[in-house]
């Protein structure tokens, strides 16, 4: 049974490499998030018009992003779309890429959900003291959307994060990958690496994503 | 595109797309039944039983299927546990789904009004005949989108199986580009059979929703 | 009733859009085969792709240009391609790998495969070269331009030495065997095996752990790799160490890169003259398969035989059997 692989971990720099692999996994959630919430504010305000072609595009958008999975996608974008546009996307920008159109749409969603939960007369009365649309939104609607939205923008990081262990199969080398490396690299001097590193790798993930996703419970709860 | 390569992959994507439904549904009946008993557990706040319950629910929502599935598969056995990558699978999304379907019924648990309780143990039910005959159906009809929610996130996260050596969609995919490089036609059959597999469920969702609101209206 | 009418049309553009997107992809992709089938040969192909403007690779001038090389490898398979505990890329790939860089007066940007991604990344241009320990076959020559050879190889089959597999015929209806996807082992018995029952796996990494972990009764794939395997981990034993053709294994580049597949060659035929495939499997290979494989494993200079090398092949691996029942 030997050690199950966790002096392994802090040979060489392995320790730093996995959590090095992690930095990789939070960084794409990060930036993909960033991104999302902008679109998605301009998306959700969309979505609220009345116009029928446009909301018959948001709904086959929503829908999309709602049966397929994310690995499909990621698949579609890195290596769909060099063959049909001949777009060379490398591994890191397409995973954004789909993470964002996968964002967008949540954030889109939730946006015009918060929206339309704010009460019309705020409407009326922003307009009554002499604002135009753009002042409105600018003042009144969107200070008070982004409040509603910010623990629930938390919650979509947590669950990008997940995901992200899905882009070691488009060829990005993150947490999961290094383990894998550190086992096969040493699976002569420990043959059963694989349970503590894996192990490890689990705890990492939680690590991460337990406290985020515990202050976006702690901020609904306050500021609803 | 060609035609003739789709059409002789047919009876692959098939095959897989049953594999994947088997294991899918299996896996999304076992997270109902966790969900159940754990929603239960949290609501009579049975001792230790309940610590566990809520310890569960924080690691399995907290961490990726993928990490899961790995952990599950590759090293447990190390410790001696041996798992197939069938049940690995089916075990795998239920025991992630029972994460959240309890979280879903337990909000759902919530909603009901406290009089409810009392009314119905004035009647002379005992608090399990309260949960199955008062609390259940409302809590499982309020819980409904958020229900489907979970069915759809569950059916969806089957495309990591491929990591467990299970033949599903995904990894028929992957298995073919790999063999034949014959990319587009392998991702378009791809996106035809996940729109097979979850545009019904989808739609079925939205209409059990709607329904629903209106009967909730209707009271 | 209205609203579901308009659920319903959502679905329906749904479907539209994706049926349109697919006709999209279908009409450009089509017309490739379509001029790619009328093309009598390799080249004229090369040709037609080149002149639908669809010319995902870089020349050698252009990687020159741009001062890095992306070489595709892999990361999980030791000795062959892995990364070491400083997180830098090893092996007998990695070796050669870093000696073009080298000799071109580029960086070196590892990119780490999968064994079922490899052609993808060539014909996406996501790589230049493929040095992930790649098989020349029939098969993969029709969809990547392979340089000459650096290495022999033959399939194999290793099982748990309680129940050591000999013969494909031993493995009941029930028993499974474990493959990478993607690999020749995989397309060798499905095609003249279809009987046995394989389990795929997408990495290196994984498969051996699922191997170790008892999970079928055998494995098969590249003999040199379950040779390595047989050799670096007690318990095990090459029950089959010769299956199929013998074959070889060499660089790839994305179809009709004449430039660098020219380059490469040169470079192999003049790398023979310095026995450099020698030192590099002394520096990689050499703990792994100790000296006696040397010569019937390497090719040097791109001049690997036919029938003479397959007998090579052969009996490498059975020497490596009996060096493996002796321990």
């Amino acid at each position: 049974m030997q050690s199950l692989g966790i002096d392994v971990l802090f040979k060489g720099k392995n320790f730093i490499r996995l959590l090095g692999g992690l930095w990789v996994a939070v960084r794409i959630s990060l930036i993909s998030v960033a991104i999302s919430i902008v679109l998605g504010l301009i998306v959700g305000v969309l979505m609220t018009s009345k116009n029928k072609v446009l909301k018959a595009i948001f709904r086959v958008y929503l829908e999309i992003v709602r049966i397929m999975p994310q690995m499909v996608l990621l698949f579609i974008v890195y290596f769909g779309t060099t063959r049909v546009f001949g777009w060379n996307l490398e591994a890191e920008v397409s995973a954004i890429f789909v993470f964002c159109f996968w964002g967008t749409a949540e954030m889109g969603d939730l946006v015009r959900g918060a929206l339309l939960s704010i009460p019309k007369i705020q409407y009326e009365s922003a307009m009554a003291l002499g604002m135009n649309t753009t002042q409105v939104y600018a003042h009144v609607i969107l200070p008070q959307t982004i409040r509603r939205l910010i623990p629930l923008s938390i919650n979509l990081i947590t669950r990008m994060i997940k995901t992200t262990s899905l882009v070691m199969m488009i060829g990005i080398v993150e947490v999961l990958k290094v383990a894998q490396q550190i086992i096969e690299a040493n699976r002569r001097s420990s043959p059963n690496a694989a349970f503590g590193l894996f192990a490890v790798v689990f705890i990492l993930y939680f690590l991460i994503c337990w406290p985020i996703s515990k202050l976006s419970v702690y901020m609904e709860k306050r500021w609803s | 595109m060609d035609l003739n390569v789709m059409i002789s992959y047919l009876p692959l994507y098939k095959e897989a797309l049953l594999l994947t439904m088997r294991i899918g549904w299996e896996g999304v009946l076992i997270a109902f039944v966790i969900g159940i008993v754990g929603s239960a557990i949290q609501h009579f706040k049975i001792p230790v039983l309940r610590q566990i319950m809520s310890v569960y629910t924080e690691l399995f929502r907290n961490t990726p299927l993928l990490v899961q599935l790995f952990f599950i598969y590759f090293a447990l056995p190390q410790i001696g546990i041996k798992v197939s990558p069938e049940s690995c699978g089916v075990w795998g999304v239920g025991l992630l789904g029972g994460a959240y379907m309890a979280e879903t019924f337990r909000s759902g648990l919530e909603n009901i009004p406290k009089i409810q309780f009392e009314s119905a143990e004035s009647l002379g039910m005992n608090p399990l005949q309260v949960f199955r005959y008062v609390i259940l159906p409302q809590a499982v009809t309020s819980s409904v989108p958020g229900l489907v929610a979970n069915v759809i996130f569950l059916l969806k996260e089957t495309s990591v199986f491929s990591t467990v050596s299970l033949m599903d969609l995904m990894f028929t995919a992957k298995d073919l580009i790999g063999m034949y490089a014959k990319t587009i036609e392998c991702l378009t059959l791809l996106v035809i059979f996940y729109l097979i597999m979850l545009l019904p469920v989808s739609i079925l969702g939205t209409v059990l929703e709607r329904r629903l609101r209106y009967a909730e209206f209707g009271d | 009733m209205k609203k579901k009418f308009t659920k319903a049309t959502a679905a329906l553009l749904a479907l539209t859009l994706v049926g349109a997107s697919l006709a999209g992809c279908g009409s450009s992709a089509s017309e490739n085969t379509d001029a790619a089938e009328t093309a009598a040969s390799a080249q004229s192909e090369a040709a037609a792709e080149a002149s639908s403007e669809k010319v995902v690779y870089r020349t050698l001038d252009e990687i020159k240009e741009s001062g890095t090389i992306n070489i595709g490898v892999f990361s999980d398979k030791s000795p062959f391609g892995y990364v070491d505990e400083n997180g830098d890329y090893q092996g007998y790939d990695v070796y050669f790998g870093n000696r073009i860089g080298e000799d071109l007066g580029v960086e070196i940007n590892y990119v780490n495969t999968e064994a079922a991604n490899r052609i993808e990344y060539l014909q996406t241009g996501k790589v230049d070269i493929i040095l992930a320990n790649f098989t020349v076959t029939e098969e993969r020559a029709q969809e990547v331009d392979f340089a000459l050879p650096y290495m022999n190889v033959a399939l194999g089959v290793i099982s748990p030495d309680d129940a050591v597999i000999e013969s494909l015929d031993q493995i009941g209806a029930d028993d499974q065997v474990i493959v990478i996807s993607g690999t020749t082992a995989e397309t060798y018995l499905e095609k003249n095996n279809p009987e046995i029952k394989l389990q795929k796996y997408d990495a290196y990494a994984e498969a051996k752990t699922a191997f170790v972990n008892g999970n079928a009764v055998a494995w098969a794939n590249d003999n040199t790799e379950v040779i390595a395997f047989a050799n670096e981990n007690e318990g095990y034993t090459v029950g089959i160490p010769s299956l199929g053709s013998a074959d070889t294994i060499a660089p790839a580049v994305t179809k009709g890169n004449e430039t660098l597949l020219n380059w490469l060659n040169d470079e192999i035929k003049a790398l023979g003259n310095e026995n450099f495939f020698h030192a590099d499997y002394e520096a990689t290979l050499l703990d792994t398969y100790g000296a006696d494989y040397e010569d019937t494993l390497v090719v040097e200079g791109g001049q690997a035989a036919g029938a003479e090398e397959a007998e090579a092949v052969e009996s490498v691996s059975v020497a490596a059997v009996s060096a493996d029942s002796s321990k």
